[in-house]
């Protein structure tokens, strides 16, 4: 599991500690999940960073 | 006095109503309500009563607009407004002016609508309650204790109450459909780049949505038609043609093959909720429909990586403001925090995730035209409860609301929220109906049958 007081503090990101030990929590749980869909990406992948909701949606075509 | 869209429009044809008469009673609902909702932030009646006077004087002089010439309408307040004072629910805007409209403001100004306003929200769009600590808890109209939703709480509110005929909302991770669900009206979040996001604050770029709240399909689809359309100002603004959506009388779903989500959508939700939603599918099947059980790639996956995104975009976008910590809200104070101590790489291996999510989902619809889910899994929480106990465990409220509909978010899908019930506490219930992309014509259709069949709920009780 992450160290998030250490990421913070690495990264100079000031968080109260009450608060920082509040989202700690949270970020685990969301961390848990996360990570083990990262494991298997191939590497032709690319990110959706430039995102269009038509493209790669099957071959439906207008409406019925 | 007219409740939907097309009643109205009918109205100020026959010359039953004017739009000044239609004005002048929604300001005066308005002042009559809004102490108690807390829906409208700013009222601009002056600017109101000209533009329905000007309605008037143009549906006189044979000059028709279309059917949103004359009625009242209302925008989050989100969306610029120029010389109106648009805050995006937060102390960092609370003095900004604009000095020009956003695209969906100029197209329903062109489009002859009454702006009466602008809506109350959650604090930047950053959360589901609509309890805005600068600005005032929205409420519930169905149960004043209870939440609207958010961060559109003051569209739904304001839709419900009967305050405006229709309202613009955004939709992040939810935000139109959870308040639509919960304040029982009809929202509308289209395909991404299906309306212009030119002129509307942002919270996370590749999330965010636009689109109508209103009390009727054929009312949403009524403003859907008015905003949708390429905008070359919006980066994301897709290209694909407009077509008309408004459902035509006596439409038909005949054949339609409804998909019936198996699994993730019917897991942990309220009795009611899912007794509402099935009632709903099974009146869908006697309509016409083929329901079809469907099994949906991992949701629960697309959600995760639907939250990494929002927390590094939003925090990206608030990273200046963040040593004032004093500005901010607790909760998304909070969210905030959060995406600051996620990494770059944790972002685009969200983004290389969506992608392939993309790609997986596009299967589904080479078995079912659409689906049909539950919007939220249960109904409007009381307000300032963080925790609802729900099938023995208590979660969160913030991640159980957001459940069903924030992976339609990632997908960027066009999903219709309407009403299909009211809980043994006589609170609204809410489905989606969910197609591919572009398909928002499809999903009103599959809507406004289901509307025109019986699936729906009476108008909210006046208060």
């Amino acid at each position: 599991m992450k160290n998030w007081e250490f990421i913070a503090k690495a990264s100079g990101v000031e968080i109260p500690a009450p608060e920082l030990q509040r989202i700690s929590q949270t970020l685990d749980a969301l961390e848990a999940t996360f990570r083990r869909l990262v494991g298997d990406l191939e590497v032709s992948l690319e990110p959706a960073t430039v995102f269009h909701a038509e493209e790669d949606a099957g071959d439906h075509s207008g409406s019925r | 006095m007219p409740v939907t869209i097309r009643e109205a429009a009918d109205a100020l044809r026959a010359r039953q109503f004017s739009s000044v008469e239609l004005t002048t009673a929604a300001l005066a609902r308005i002042e009559r309500l809004n102490a108690a909702l807390r829906a409208f932030i700013t009222v601009t009646a002056e600017a109101a009563l000209k533009k329905a006077a000007q309605a008037d004087a143009e549906l006189a002089g044979g000059r028709d607009r279309g059917p949103l010439h004359g009625i009242p309408i209302a925008v989050k307040d989100l969306f610029f407004t120029r010389g109106v004072r648009t805050t995006a629910g937060s102390l960092l805007y609370r003095d900004f002016v604009p000095d020009h409209d956003a695209a969906v403001v100029e197209r329903l100004e062109r489009a002859g609508a009454v702006m009466m306003g602008k809506l109350n929200m959650h604090e930047l769009a950053y959360g589901i309650t609509s309890e805005n600590p600068h600005f005032g808890a929205v409420r519930n109209p169905w149960n004043v204790e209870h939440s609207p939703g958010g961060s559109s709480g003051g569209s739904g509110a304001a839709v419900a109450a009967g305050m405006v005929y229709a309202a613009m909302g955004s939709d992040t991770g939810g935000s139109i459909r959870i308040p639509a669900s919960f304040c029982g009206t009809v929202g509308l979040k289209p395909t991404y780049g299906r309306v212009s996001r030119y002129g509307a604050f942002p919270l996370a770029w590749s999330l965010d949505h636009m689109g109508p709240l209103a009390r009727s399909v054929r009312g949403a689809a009524t403003v859907f038609d008015a905003i949708a359309g390429y905008d070359r100002r919006d980066a994301a603004s897709s290209r694909h043609p407009a077509v008309e959506t408004v459902p035509e009388v006596g439409c038909s779903m005949r054949g339609v093959r409804v998909g019936f989500p198996q699994g993730f959508f019917f897991e942990r939700l309220d009795a009611d909720v899912e007794s509402s939603v099935r009632g709903a599918l099974a009146r869908a099947e006697s309509l016409g429909a083929a329901v079809v059980p469907v099994r949906l790639p991992d949701m629960e996956a697309v959600t995760a990586v639907g939250r990494v995104i929002l927390l590094c975009e939003a925090s990206a976008m608030m990273e200046p403001h963040l040593d004032n910590r004093g500005q901010f809200g607790a909760d998304v104070l909070a969210l905030l925090d959060q995406g600051r101590l996620l990494s770059a790489t944790d972002y685009i291996q969200a983004q290389r995730l969506r992608r392939k999510m993309q790609q997986e989902f596009a299967a589904v619809w080479r078995q079912v035209d659409c689906l049909v889910a539950p919007a939220t899994p249960t109904a409007a929480p009381r307000v300032g409860e963080n925790t609802v106990r729900l099938a023995g465990r208590e979660e969160d409220v913030r991640i159980l609301t957001t459940r069903l509909v924030r992976g339609f978010n990632v997908l960027g899908l066009p999903s219709l929220a309407m009403p299909c019930g009211l809980t043994a506490a006589g609170l609204p219930v809410g489905l989606q109906i969910v197609g591919p992309p572009m398909e928002e014509a499809l999903v009103l259709r599959v809507g406004a049958v289901m509307e025109d069949g019986g699936v729906g709920i009476p108008p909210c009780p006046t208060l």
